[in-house]
């Protein structure tokens, strides 16, 4: 493929975006319900992240340096709940969690925990996989204890891996919409209410919204992905 | 003094040998390539747990239990300098420095970078200097500890033999002046000679000589030892 069919190819793939630009009407921004929403979405998905993280980073670090063979089991079962379809995600969630779990707060966090954990577990093993053991083993025979190592020597080194597992997660909970609409329509986060928006006052009401969650879903994931494949492409040639 | 009994299964052969090194003395493990040399400096170092046995230094075991690396007082070095490639240099040297200060530790640093000639790459990003220079970064890193056994893997194998010479002189020139019990794995019998009054022979993971150089050319207990003396 030369030059031309690459630009071509990426006009195609970005010309979704063209739809910010149809002619819908005026745009509703004072549509009642819409910045609940947003603060539903990042205040709820912030504090998912934050489970995340803290459940995830260590999961991660015992897959990584597991025994291949046992490796290949933990890598499976966090692909189970990549894999698993949103809204058998979202029943099966409800079923487990009971009728007192349904349209709360706490659902909310726990479904996008959910959807979301296997991505940064995954993303994570495969950061920590690209630190060689060796640095670990010099840095602990030069005084250093693990938790040292890790923050010192493992952390620095993947840390851009880790942003991208992270930025994953983030655009996963954030976006989710098939196990929240089933677990917790109620408090509405942004893409429930777009959903409803879109069903009760049609498009002009939704396009401000819509602004919002591309620019809270996009730009971190974006940013963290072009430094990761800028740090890959200068490793490779240093 | 280091003792070790060492277990270890590996894809070809087992790993079954006795070593005994006296305080301060600088020892070699000769063999040929693959004879599982390797295996057991990772072994007394601890990057490898062993099937079976135990490693002592002097009235500290290391193992069993596997005692953790950080409380080992052991510098370990191979063929990969494995540098920090995030610090630089000059933090890569003072990584072991858990206080800077301690033991006239900066000073120590001093004459390390002064000896190794590591002034004009000081402030450079590990990841952007030399092999060579690397492998010196590494050396002053190690020492810069004062560690009580010195592990040495190959450390100077791809370098060329003006470096070799240089960096084999500040190693004997450190092991007098510091003590450290040395222990170095090569292959290049020559090598070896320059730093190790005696060495320890190993085919297939078994001793099968131990005594000086002398001895060993005088009487090599193996054929395959033989054909490693034989000059060129």
């Amino acid at each position: 493929m030369k030059r031309t069919g690459a630009l071509l190819f990426s006009l195609v793939l970005l010309y979704p975006l063209a739809g910010l630009f149809a002619p819908v009407g005026a745009w509703h921004w004072n549509q009642a319900g819409t910045l609940d929403a947003v603060r539903v979405s990042l205040v709820l998905t912030a504090l998912a992240m934050v489970i995340v993280v803290a459940l995830g980073t260590p999961m991660a670090l015992y897959v990584a340096r597991a025994a291949p063979v046992e490796r290949v089991w933990w890598q499976g079962i966090l692909l189970i709940s990549v894999l698993l379809p949103p809204l058998a995600l979202g029943i099966l969630l409800s079923l487990a969690f009971g009728a007192k779990f349904a349209n709360t707060s706490l659902a909310f966090v726990v479904t996008q925990v959910y959807a979301s954990i296997g991505y940064y577990v995954l993303g994570a093993v495969a950061a920590l996989e690209s630190v060689p053991p060796a640095l670990e083993v010099q840095a602990g025979l030069l005084g250093h204890d693990p938790w040292s190592v890790f923050w010192r020597v493992t952390y620095p080194i993947a840390r851009l891996g880790f942003a991208v597992a992270l930025s994953l997660a983030w655009v996963r909970a954030l976006t989710e919409f098939g196990a929240i609409l089933i677990t917790a329509y109620y408090p509405a986060g942004m893409p429930v209410a777009i959903w409803t928006n879109l069903e009760s006052f049609g498009l002009p009401a939704v396009m401000p919204l819509l602004v919002v969650f591309l620019l809270t879903a996009l730009p971190l994931p974006w940013l963290a992905h072009v430094l990761a494949q800028r740090r890959a492409h200068e490793t490779q040639h240093a | 003094m280091l003792e070790a009994q060492i277990r270890k299964a590996r894809a070809q052969f087992t790993v079954d040998v006795a070593i005994r090194v006296a305080g301060g003395e600088a020892c070699g493990l000769f063999g040929a390539s693959g004879a599982g040399k390797s295996t057991i400096l990772a072994c007394i170092a601890g990057a490898e747990l062993p099937d079976d046995g135990f490693v002592a230094l002097d009235d500290m075991a290391l193992f069993p239990p596997s005692m953790p690396l950080h409380r080992r007082p052991v510098g370990y070095l191979t063929q990969d300098a494995n540098l920090f490639p995030h610090l630089r240099v000059a933090e890569n040297v003072r990584f072991g420095l858990t206080n800077g200060a301690r033991d006239g530790g900066e000073a120590w640093v001093a004459r390390l970078r002064e000896r190794l000639q590591l002034d004009a790459i000081w402030s450079a990003p590990a990841h952007a200097i030399s092999g060579g220079q690397a492998r010196r970064v590494a050396i002053a890193r190690m020492l810069a500890r004062k560690p009580r056994l010195v592990l040495l893997d190959e450390p100077f194998a791809g370098l060329d033999r003006h470096l070799v010479r240089e960096l084999l002189a500040a190693i004997i020139e450190w092991q007098r002046e510091l003590g450290f019990t040395l222990l170095v794995v090569d292959h290049e019998a020559a090598v070896l000679e320059r730093i190790c009054p005696r060495a320890i022979v190993i085919e297939r993971g078994r001793v099968v000589q131990d005594g000086s150089w002398e001895t060993l050319e005088t009487a090599p207990a193996t054929p395959l030892l033989a054909q490693l003396l034989a000059p060129l």
